[in-house]
């Protein structure tokens, strides 16, 4: 019951309070190039959850069974950009072949999560929680990576949101289209800091 | 020390051919067929994805293309040469195919039209051309460049309150001619570099042809009666570009106009080029996005 608390807890301060977009600013530039419209946002929250989810998998088993066990640590960027590249490339060629229609409403967002520091940064999230406690399991970091997808996916979908009502208002000339839309995400972050301290109140409310 | 870093590279060695050997596995086993007609047609197409032929891409097109559902001379920017090289490739002839390319039938300039009125309502076609009075004539160009950004080829301009078609740079997506609420643009085969055109969509009677613009076609008819590929239509002529030829002479048509409404448009000619070398290029009037909320000191 308590190891389901803690996973909970896990959840919500990676997918709300510690928001990768909104509180770590990794995988802004996705946020800010297919926020535009809502529809295409969400293809996009769903792709990065799927990718980060299959990155996440394989470098908690590569870092705890071979990184870990051999002392290297230092590999650790270059072997997770290898996984990730890697293991995109071989979803999209697995969708392509046997779910032809979810390949296409993917379109080019799959292979753009290749260089998504998002998923760089799950990735190292595990490392961090792996170096500091050997028994970090493989639950843990599953639920880590589908929240921080979770939490990306509810970050652009606000943003194209808040982007489409953009379009129709009346912008100054100086702030018209990336300008106002950098300032619209700041004004986000700022909000979901609103959120700070909400895992505490959580975590006395459950035990 | 050494031990180490042998031992680094050996693992991400083994960690890439591993990889490697994987991917190459899985390209073989999830090798997808793809028709080879498909990839020799996105070849030949000009990939713009401008959705000039009604698919979404130049990817789509040729896919529809490869799978025999649409013609082979859908693509407006490839012209002639690209529709000739698709059907080489699908095996079909091709008889003729015209760049098809947008006439604005209207060709007065501010100073040519009448009863023009101050306007601060919002700077779109669409908006002005629901509110009376924005100018005498009802039927020609509001000048506020509706077509002019739906135009993705920097194609047109505005000149003094005219959309002006730069058809050197024009690729003929027809992109424009939906856009205009007066449904003055049409989409016309471009038999020649430079076609005869009418250049006015006014479908009143002379005098109050007269009443709205200096230029305006008054629907005489008299072009019609030495040309038989014009015919009178709505007060309007009408060119059969079905029956045009680029050989015909229209100087008859022309020379019968009183109101000058007939004009040739398309690429200017070398003759043009001298004949205008030394002028002053036209005033181009940008346009500026702005509402009626610029112009008052209340805001609702």
């Amino acid at each position: 019951m308590e190891h389901l608390v803690t996973l909970f807890l896990l959840a919500v301060s990676t997918a709300i309070i510690n928001n990768y977009v909104l509180h770590y600013f990794v995988g802004i530039c996705p946020f800010l190039g297919v926020s535009k419209r809502v529809d295409m946002a969400f293809g996009m929250g769903c792709a990065v959850t799927f990718v980060v989810s299959i990155a996440v998998f394989l470098s908690w088993v590569i870092t705890s069974f071979i990184l870990m066990p051999f002392n290297l640590g230092i590999l650790c960027y270059l072997v997770y950009i290898f996984v990730i590249a890697s293991s995109v490339q071989l979803v999209e060629m697995y969708v392509r072949k046997f779910f032809p229609p979810l390949y296409k409403s993917f379109g080019v967002f799959l292979p753009l999560i290749t260089t998504n520091c998002a998923i760089l940064f799950a990735c190292l999230e595990v490392l961090k929680g792996l170096s500091a406690d050997p028994t970090y399991g493989l639950i843990t970091a599953m639920v880590l990576a589908l929240s921080a997808g979770v939490g990306f996916t509810i970050a652009i979908i606000l943003m194209a949101g808040l982007r489409e009502e953009i379009d129709m208002s009346d912008v100054p000339e100086a702030f018209k289209g990336p300008g106002i839309a950098l300032i619209v995400a700041g004004i986000l972050a700022l909000a979901f800091m609103g959120f700070t301290g909400v895992d505490r109140g959580l975590s006395t409310l459950l035990q | 020390m050494i031990e180490s870093i042998l031992f680094a590279v050996v693992t991400m060695l083994v960690l890439a051919s591993v990889m490697g050997f994987i991917l190459g596995w899985a390209n073989k086993a999830f090798h997808v067929e793809i028709d080879p007609k498909q990839e020799a047609i996105q070849d030949v197409l000009p990939g713009a994805n401008c959705g000039g032929c009604g698919y979404i891409g130049c990817n789509d097109y040729a896919e529809a293309v490869a799978a025999n559902d649409c013609a082979v001379n859908l693509c407006p920017v490839g012209g002639p040469s690209c529709t000739q090289a698709i059907a080489d490739i699908m095996g079909v002839e091709v008889t003729e195919a015209w760049p098809q390319r947008p006439v604005i039938h209207c060709h007065a300039h501010y100073e040519d039209r009448k009863g023009r009125h101050e306007y601060y309502g919002e700077q779109s076609c669409q908006a002005a051309n629901m509110v009376a009075g924005v100018q005498g004539c009802t039927y020609g160009c509001l000048g506020f460049g509706d077509c002019y950004n739906a135009c993705e080829y920097d194609a047109i301009t505005i000149v003094r309150g005219l959309a002006t078609i730069d058809y050197d740079n024009c690729v003929g997506c027809g992109a424009c001619a939906p856009v205009c609420p007066r449904n003055i643009i049409s989409i016309v085969p471009f038999k020649s570099e430079q076609i005869f055109v009418v250049g006015c969509s006014n479908q009143d009677f002379g005098k109050e042809v007269k009443d709205v613009c200096t230029l305006g076609c008054t629907g005489c008819s008299g072009c019609a009666r030495v040309s038989e590929v014009i015919e009178l239509q709505d007060n309007l002529p009408r060119i059969n570009y079905e029956a045009y030829d680029p050989s015909m002479d229209f100087t008859a048509s022309s020379d019968k106009c009183p109101r000058e409404s007939l004009l040739w448009v398309g690429k200017p000619g070398a003759a043009d080029l001298v004949a205008t070398a030394n002028l002053d290029t036209p005033e181009v009037a940008e346009v500026d996005f702005q509402t009626t909320v610029d112009h008052t000191d209340w805001r609702g």
